[in-house]
C-alpha cells in the first residue's frame, strides 16, 4: 500500500523530484511504475493525451503546437524521464470513435517510439525498432493512398521532426543490425536469436522502402513544380512588380502550365502534403549523402533556394535549415566546390550565431545539444574548406574560428594527416552501406567500410592538393617570380613546379553554383599566370570594414536601451 | 542497331533509378556512349549505384568504360563523383580499375607528360580498353588546352608538344588555329591575355542598403515610441 500512495503523492506534487530523499524511492519505484502504467494513468497525462486529442481534431493549429512542443516535453521530462509514455493500447479507450482516432494513435504512436528512441536507458530494443517501423508504414500508407488530401493539420516542426526521426530510426536500425550480426553466432543465446529474427524480417527498414517513402512523398506533393512556380512567382514580385500581385501574363508557357496543374491539385494545396514534400528533399539530401553520392544529393534540391532567408520563406524550422546547410555544404566539399562549401557553412554560422538565443528554451535541451554539435561540425568542416581553398569570409565568423580553432588551422596547413582525419572523422556524417550485411560472417571492417570507403577517396584528393598551399605561400610574397627561382625553393625541376602550377590552377576552379551558366571561376585570395617563364601574382588586398562594427555597437546600444525602458523605476 | 535512348531519361527519375531491373540498359547505353562519343553522366553514375545496391551485378569492365568517359569530361569533378560509389577494395584489387585510377591521378595532378607515358606503355592490357573508347584522347587534349589557357599567357611550343603527348607540329599548328592561338616568333605561343583579368585587387569597403536597413528600422523606430 505504501508504495501505491507514494505515486500518488508524487503526482500531486510536481516539484518533489528536487527533493534528495525521494529521488531514490523514485528509482526503487520505477519498475512498479511500470507495471501499474497499463491500469493506472495518472490525470495530468489523460487530460493531456484528451486535449492533444481534441486539438487534432478540431483543426487548432495553435494548441496542437503548444501541446506538441511544451505539454508533451514537459509531462515526458516529469513523468516519463526514464520510462515510456503509456501504451497506445492503454489510451485508446480515452480516445472516441470518431473519424481521426486511428490517425491521432499512428501519431501517437510515432511520438511514443520517439520518445523510447530518445530517452529510454539501453536505447531502443529490436522489437521497439520492428515496432516503430511498421507504425511508420501505417502512417505514410494512411498519407499516401488517400484519394484526397487527409483533412489534417499539423505544425510544421511535427513534420519535420517525423521524416528526420524516420531517416534517424534507419540509420540507427542498420548500425544496430551490423553490431548484433557482427557478434555472430558465439553471441549469447539472447542475441543470437536476434541475429535470425533480423534474417527473417529483412525487408523491415529496408534501404528501398525508406527511399520509396521519401520519393512518394515528393511526387504526390508536387513539391519541385511548387518549389519552382515560387522561384519565379518571387522573382516577379521583388523585381516586376512591387504592388504585391503575382503577375501571370509575364510567366513563360512552361510556367504557366506549371501553375494550373496545381491549381488542380489537391494534394499540392494542403500544407501537411506540400511540408512533407519540402522535407522529404531534405531526406533525400542526407540518404543520399550517406551513401556517398554527393550528385543525388544536390541533385535532390535543384529547385530548393539554398539562400537562408529564402528557406525561411518555405520553412521556420531552425533545425531543417541547419540540417540543409550542413549536408548542402558536405557534399560540396566532397565534390570540390569548395567556394560553394564556404559560403553555406558560413551562412549557416551566421544563422545559429542569430538564431541561438531564441532557440534556448528549457523544453528543447535536446535540440539545443545537437545544434551545438552541428555548430562545431560546421565549424570543422569550415576550416577544411578554407585550408583547400583561403577566402575572404564574413568577419564575426572567422574572428570567431580564428580563436577557437587557429591551432587546428595551424596544423591543417603544416599537412598534419592525423588531425585532418579526426576532424573529418568528427564532421562528416555517419555514412551507410546501403547492402545488408552479409548474415554468415561480418568482417570486422563492415561497420566502418562505408567511412574508410568516403575518407580514402577524400585524402585521395588532399594529396593531390598536397604542395598547393606552399606554392601558395611562396606566391604571396612576390608580385612576379621566375620559375627557375621558385622551383629551387621548393626544391622541385621546373618541369614538376609547372606541373603543380597548373594543378593549382585546376583544383581551384570551381563550378558556379548556379547550374545553368557552369562556368568556371575561382576567387581565391592568390592568383597567377605564366608569362614567359615568369609567374605574375595578383594578391588580393582588402581594406578594413568599419561598418560591420558600427552597426553591430548601435544594435547593442539599441538593444540596452530596449531593455532599460523595460525596468521599472 | 540504333535504338531509342529516349526511354533513358525516365529510368532516371524518381525510385525507378533504383530499379535493379535497368542495369542491363543502362550497360548497354554505356557501350553506345564509347562507341558514339557521347556522354550522360546522370545514366552513368545511376548505373554505379545500382552496382553499390546490388553488389553481385558489378562489372569491371562497365565500370572502367563508365570511369574513362569521366576522364574526358575533365575539369568536371566527374572521376571524384563516380570514385565516391565504387567499392575502394574493388578499385584497388581489379587491375584495370587500379590503372585507371592512376591515369586518374597523374591527370588530376597535372602531370601529363607521365600521363601520356604511362598511357602509351607498351603490354598493357587496358590500352585495349581504351582504344574502345572513342574520343578518349581528344577529350584529354581538350581537359589540358583549358587548363594551360587558364594557367598560361604564352607557352613554350615544345613544351606544350610534351605535354600534349608529342604530337607532330603539323598536329599542334591545327589545334593552336583551332583555339585561335598565335604563334610568335620567338617559339613561344600566344595564349590568351591574362593581364587584363589578373590583377591585384583591391577590396574597398562598401557599405549596402540591406546592410544598414536593419539600424535605420530600429531607429525609426524608438523616433515613434517617443
Amino acid at each position: 500500500m505504501y508504495h501505491q500512495d507514494s505515486i500518488e503523492n508524487d503526482y500531486d506534487y510536481p516539484y518533489y523530484q528536487q527533493d534528495a530523499e525521494s529521488d531514490v524511492r523514485v528509482v526503487i519505484d520505477l519498475d512498479f511504475e511500470r507495471q501499474q502504467q497499463s491500469y493506472k494513468m495518472n490525470d495530468a497525462v489523460k487530460s493531456f493525451i484528451t486535449h492533444f486529442y481534441r486539438s487534432i481534431q478540431n483543426a487548432k493549429i495553435f494548441e496542437i503546437t503548444h501541446d506538441y512542443e511544451y505539454g508533451w516535453n514537459m509531462l515526458s521530462e516529469q513523468y516519463f524521464k526514464t520510462t515510456t509514455w503509456p501504451s497506445v493500447e492503454s489510451i485508446e479507450s480515452m480516445i472516441p470513435n470518431e473519424s481521426m482516432k486511428s490517425i491521432f494513435l499512428i501519431l501517437y504512436k510515432e511520438m511514443y517510439f520517439r520518445h523510447i528512441y530518445a530517452s529510454l536507458q539501453g536505447g531502443p530494443t529490436l522489437e521497439h525498432r520492428f515496432e516503430s517501423y511498421r507504425n511508420y508504414v501505417q502512417l505514410f500508407n494512411a498519407i499516401l493512398s488517400a484519394e484526397r488530401p487527409l483533412d489534417l493539420e499539423l505544425p510544421i516542426q511535427w513534420l519535420w521532426d517525423i521524416i528526420d526521426e524516420f531517416i534517424y530510426q534507419f540509420q540507427s536500425f542498420c548500425q544496430y543490425r551490423a553490431k548484433q550480426v557482427k557478434k555472430g553466432t558465439n553471441a549469447p543465446p539472447n542475441v543470437v536469436e536476434e541475429i535470425q529474427m533480423l534474417k527473417q524480417n529483412i525487408d523491415v527498414w529496408n534501404v528501398h522502402s525508406v527511399l520509396n517513402v521519401l520519393h512518394s512523398l515528393v511526387s504526390k506533393s508536387n513539391i519541385n513544380k511548387q518549389l519552382e512556380v515560387l522561384k519565379h512567382a518571387t522573382l516577379s514580385l521583388t523585381i516586376a512588380n512591387p504592388s504585391g500581385n503575382i503577375d501571370q501574363s509575364q510567366f513563360s508557357k512552361h510556367q504557366q502550365e506549371l501553375l494550373m496543374d496545381l491549381e488542380n491539385d489537391l494534394f499540392a494545396q494542403s500544407s501537411l502534403y506540400k511540408m512533407l514534400g519540402y522535407f522529404s528533399l531534405v531526406g533525400l539530401l542526407r540518404l543520399n549523402s550517406l551513401f556517398g553520392d554527393y550528385y543525388l544529393a544536390i541533385n535532390a534540391m535543384q529547385f530548393v533556394e539554398l539562400d537562408i532567408h529564402k528557406q525561411l520563406l518555405i520553412a521556420r524550422v531552425p533545425s531543417c535549415i541547419i540540417t540543409t546547410c550542413y549536408y548542402v555544404g558536405f557534399a560540396y566539399l566532397m565534390m570540390r566546390r569548395y567556394e560553394d562549401a564556404i559560403k553555406v557553412f558560413v551562412d549557416a554560422l551566421i544563422y545559429i550565431q542569430r538564431t541561438r538565443t531564441m532557440l534556448q528554451a528549457p523544453t528543447r535541451s535536446l535540440l539545443n545539444d545537437m545544434i551545438s554539435k552541428q555548430n562545431e561540425q560546421i565549424f570543422y568542416l569550415l576550416t577544411i574548406a578554407l585550408n583547400f581553398y583561403p577566402m575572404r569570409i564574413d568577419d564575426s565568423i572567422n574572428s570567431y574560428l580564428k580563436e577557437k580553432y587557429s591551432e587546428r588551422l595551424l596544423k591543417l596547413q603544416r599537412g598534419d594527416r592525423d588531425e585532418l582525419v579526426n576532424m573529418f572523422h568528427y564532421a562528416c556524417p555517419k555514412f551507410l552501406s546501403p547492402v545488408p550485411p552479409n548474415f554468415e560472417g561480418v568482417t570486422d571492417q563492415y561497420l566502418m567500410e562505408p567511412y574508410n570507403q568516403q575518407l580514402k577517396v577524400f585524402l585521395d584528393e588532399v594529396n593531390q592538393q598536397l604542395l598547393i598551399s606552399d606554392i601558395r605561400s611562396f606566391l604571396k610574397l612576390y608580385t612576379t617570380l621566375p620559375i627557375s627561382k621558385l622551383a629551387s625553393f621548393i626544391n622541385k625541376s621546373p618541369e614538376e613546379l609547372k606541373s603543380i602550377l597548373l594543378c593549382f590552377k585546376h583544383k581551384m576552379s570551381n563550378i558556379e553554383s548556379d547550374q545553368v551558366s557552369e562556368e568556371f571561376r575561382s576567387s581565391s585570395e592568390v592568383d597567377f599566370y605564366i608569362h614567359n617563364e615568369m609567374v605574375h601574382i595578383a594578391d588580393t588586398k582588402v581594406a578594413t570594414r568599419f561598418s560591420d562594427f558600427f552597426i553591430r555597437q548601435i544594435q547593442k546600444t539599441n538593444e540596452i536601451n530596449t531593455n532599460l525602458k523595460m525596468v521599472p523605476i | 542497331m540504333s535504338r531509342d535512348w529516349s526511354q533513358i531519361d525516365s529510368m532516371l527519375q524518381g525510385i525507378e533509378r533504383y530499379n535493379p531491373d535497368n542495369i542491363p540498359i543502362l550497360e548497354e547505353y554505356v557501350q553506345y556512349q564509347i562507341n558514339e562519343n557521347k556522354y550522360n553522366l546522370d545514366a552513368n553514375l545511376a548505373l554505379l549505384k545500382l552496382y553499390q545496391f546490388n553488389p553481385n551485378h558489378f562489372q569491371t569492365l562497365v565500370t572502367a568504360h563508365i570511369l574513362l568517359k569521366a576522364l574526358t569530361n575533365l575539369p568536371h569533378s566527374d572521376f571524384l563523383l563516380c570514385k565516391f560509389l565504387i567499392d575502394h577494395t574493388r578499385m584497388e584489387s581489379e587491375g584495370l580499375l587500379s590503372k585507371i585510377v592512376d591515369l586518374s591521378d597523374l591527370l588530376e595532378r597535372c602531370q601529363f607528360r607521365e600521363f601520356w607515358h604511362l598511357l602509351k606503355r607498351d603490354n598493357e592490357s587496358y590500352k585495349d580498353v581504351v582504344s574502345h573508347v572513342k574520343g578518349f584522347e581528344n577529350g584529354i587534349i581538350e581537359f589540358i588546352l583549358h587548363i594551360v589557357s587558364k594557367t598560361y599567357q604564352t607557352i613554350d611550343f615544345n613544351e606544350l608538344k610534351e605535354i600534349l603527348g608529342d604530337l607532330s607540329n603539323d598536329e599542334l599548328d591545327k589545334l593552336i588555329r583551332l583555339k585561335s592561338w598565335k604563334k610568335q616568333e620567338d617559339n613561344f605561343v600566344f595564349v590568351a591575355n591574362h593581364e587584363e583579368n589578373i590583377k591585384t585587387k583591391n577590396i574597398v569597403e562598401k557599405i549596402k542598403f540591406e546592410d544598414v536597413s536593419s539600424v535605420i528600422s530600429t531607429t525609426i523606430r524608438a523616433q515613434v515610441a517617443l
